[in-house]
């Protein structure tokens, strides 16, 4: 049997980035991914089966068949629900994780996020926490993490909101007619503006070429490839090593100890010549990077006699505060066309509601939207008192597509420890493998933070002129889904974190988490560059303690 | 489906999206839209669109006297409102409402997704819209 310094499981935004910092530090890794190496054309451009839309099926995994889980609504209703239903919360399953597909907004958190409970207290029923460490030390990481991928942004103007030691590497995105109307508008209420930042080439970076203002960012694979995920960035930086042997279609099933308990490989499925194959690799150290549902679920699936509750599970924590976000939004429409269908299309934000809102704890972001296909744009965007058929639904559809104005963000999650994930014995999947259990749902203060950015939203676009304007009140829900992260959450107290700072899970010497799951909050912002952050910080502390 | 059904298909999706300077939904190939999907994501509910097309037919028969496809459009449109609110004359084996709100959806999928599904024709729906006005004729 071989043995590696490192076995990774896991090629999303995390694995991808220790993968290559182990790797150029000269260690031996093995890199498992279940999902496969997707190209631009498997990827595709269908509008109804994608990462944003997936009415039928999805375009980055993993398959609909053989990979259920088990969804309990907050009436208490179990079901099996297949990848592309919503209550999957599914990221993706494949070469990159979420990042072959996402649309790359690239935000750092600020320095409350990191001192939550510190700055509102903890409210009741909730589990908020302080992360172990603070802005100011994960700072230099934010910033290797976007000259080493490559962001777009200005930064200036909320400078004194999330301090930064230098600009980023590439310049922003143009604005658009949008952008100028909702700068207007802010400025007529006092808040303040900034370009979205983006992990996208605006010009060429990186050896590879500047992105075409094509309109499918969200969802879809870039044809230029501008778009600076794992898979074109640190990947190929770890495999050109040689040090690195990525196996795809490769999915790990439980994570294996030795007579005393220790923690040394890893026992995975993999097809060879069309059939499954079970094997077992020997490592060193074995890093976690599942993403926040399956990061737990292989935890919990590998329980022994040494860790009958599986394992970093001593204190049934792992799977507890899944968190994500939710995503309060306003629509309104414009006299004039604001459309001129050059993607991305999100420009400009506000973050002027993150903290200090009365009331509220946290807050969140604000920001324009990607580009919308039209038939999203007939889910998602259409005004409630419009028909839904007939010929008032058509012309609007035709006169005013290119005229709605769109307001979203992030709000801070609170989290609660029964918002989490469990294991399902009693379902398996393709492989024989204990499925994973979502149940819970945020904390109740989401939702009023959640409201209180909603009515934002409203107050920015009618400050920019628009005069009807629409938008739907938040729902209490289990939030997971895309930015699903803190299910083994880090912190100096055993009893209520799985890891320490660096994604040690305690009470191991050679077991990390490294991915989304270590939140312990899950700021105002989307999350990836927070992930990718935080593994390069633990990528450098694991690289030495090898 | 039977030439009966396909006929009250056609009438119905041509109301959800109807003709005006742009094309309506069948002309704009909603009908090769969902005859694809009943052989794919839809079949499991082909049965569902056959009784509420029957169901149509029945409702329309019994408040005017006559055929889906051959009825005003006012009448046509009237007949919808009242399936969509489920006040019905006649007496429906399935669910109107959920029956009509699939139709519905899946109507606008196959006019506005790209063409490649069977709907819209030469990107019609993008011309539409100005999500693409560079139209393939
Ligand atoms: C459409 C879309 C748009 C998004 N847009 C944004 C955005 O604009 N900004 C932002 O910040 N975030 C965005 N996100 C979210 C972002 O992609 C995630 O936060 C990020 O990818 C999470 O990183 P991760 O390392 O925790 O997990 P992932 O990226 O999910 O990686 C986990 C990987 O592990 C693999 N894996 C799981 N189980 C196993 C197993 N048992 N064996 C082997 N491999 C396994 C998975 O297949 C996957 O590839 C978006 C996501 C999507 C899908």
């Amino acid at each position: 049997m071989k043995h590696y310094d490192a076995i990774i499981i896991g090629t999303g935004a995390a694995g991808g980035i220790v993968a290559c910092v182990l790797a150029e530090a000269g260690k031996q890794v093995l890199l498992l991914e279940r999902g496969p190496a997707l190209s631009f054309t498997d990827v595709g451009r269908d509008h109804l089966r994608n990462q944003r839309l997936s009415l039928y099926g999805h375009n980055a995994g993993p398959e609909l068949e053989g990979n259920p889980r088990v969804f309990v609504d907050p009436e208490g209703r179990a079901r099996l629900v297949r990848p592309h239903e919503l209550d999957y919360h599914n990221n993706a399953a494949c070469v990159g994780g979420g990042t072959r597909v996402y649309g790359a907004q690239a935000w750092r958190f600020c320095p409350d996020d990191f001192r939550m409970a510190s700055k509102y207290g903890v409210p009741k029923g909730s589990s908020l926490a302080d992360w172990p460490l603070s802005y100011e030390e994960l700072e230099p990481f934010y910033d290797r993490a976007e000259w080493e991928l490559g962001v777009a942004g200005d930064g200036q103007a909320i400078q004194d909101q999330v301090p930064r030691r230098r600009g980023y590497p590439l310049p922003p995105v143009s604005p658009s007619p949008q952008t100028a109307a909702l700068k207007r508008g802010a400025q007529k209420l006092g808040w303040i503006t900034s370009p979205v930042p983006l992990l996208i080439n605006t010009v060429p970076y990186g050896g590879r070429e500047a992105c075409i203002s094509c309109k499918y960012c969200v969802g879809f694979a870039c044809p230029t490839d501008a778009k600076n995920g794992a898979h074109n960035t640190v990947i190929p930086r770890a495999l050109t090593t040689g040090l690195c042997e990525l196996l795809t279609g490769a999915v790990a099933e439980r994570l294996e100890v030795d007579a005393r308990g220790n923690v040394n490989g890893v026992s995975y499925f993999v097809q060879t010549n069309g059939r499954t194959e079970q094997r077992s690799a020997r490592a060193k150290v074995v890093i976690v990077s599942a993403g926040a549902v399956e990061s737990a679920r292989l935890l919990l699936n590998s329980h022994s006699g040494h860790h009958p509750q599986g394992l970093g599970n001593e204190h049934d924590q792992v799977g507890r505060n899944l968190q994500g976000h939710l995503y309060p939004r306003a629509y309104g429409l414009m006299a004039e066309r604001i459309f001129t269908g050059v993607g991305p299309g999100v420009t400009v934000a506000t973050t002027q509601f993150n903290h200090g809102n009365d009331g509220v704890v946290g807050g969140g972001m604000l920001a324009d939207d990607f580009i919308k296909p039209p038939i999203d744009f007939w889910y998602d965007s259409l005004p409630p008192d419009l028909p839904r058929w007939g010929l008032a639904n058509k012309r609007f559809m035709r006169d005013n597509y290119t005229r709605v104005l769109h307001v979203r963000g992030p709000v801070q999650d609170i989290p609660n420890s029964e918002g989490r994930v469990t294991i399902d014995t009693a379902v398996r999947d393709h492989w024989g493998i204990p499925v994973a259990r979502l149940s819970g749902t945020t904390h109740p203060a989401t939702i009023t933070a959640a409201e209180f950015m909603r009515e934002r939203g409203v107050e920015w676009l009618r400050a920019s002129g628009c005069d009807k304007i629409w938008s739907t009140r938040p729902e209490l829900m289990l939030s997971g889904r895309q930015h699903q992260a803190g299910t083994c959450r880090m912190g100096h107290d055993a009893q209520v974190s799985v890891t320490d700072e660096w994604g040690r899970i305690h009470n191991h010497d050679n077991l990390f988490v490294v991915d989304g799951s270590l939140h312990v909050t899950n700021g105002g912002f989307n999350p990836v560059l927070t992930i990718m952050a935080l593994a390069f910080r633990s990528a450098e502390h694991i690289a030495h303690a090898l | 489906m039977t030439d009966l059904q396909q006929q009250t298909l056609r009438a119905v999706v041509n109301r959800i999206i109807p003709p005006d300077d742009y094309p309506g939904a069948w002309d704009a190939g909603v009908g090769d839209y969902l005859t694809r999907q009943f052989e794919a994501d839809l079949a499991p509910q082909l049965e569902l669109y056959c009784a509420g097309l029957d169901a149509v037919e029945a409702e329309s028969l019994t408040r005017f006297q006559s055929s889906f496809a051959r009825l005003t459009i006012a009448e046509q449109d009237a007949t919808l409102v009242h399936i969509e609110a489920g006040e019905l004359l006649t007496s429906w084996p399935i669910p109107p409402a959920r029956f009509f709100e699939l139709l519905v959806n899946t109507t606008a999928e196959g006019y506005y997704s790209e063409p490649e599904q069977g709907g819209n024709r030469a990107a019609i729906a993008w011309a539409m819209t100005g999500f693409d006005e560079h139209v393939q004729s």
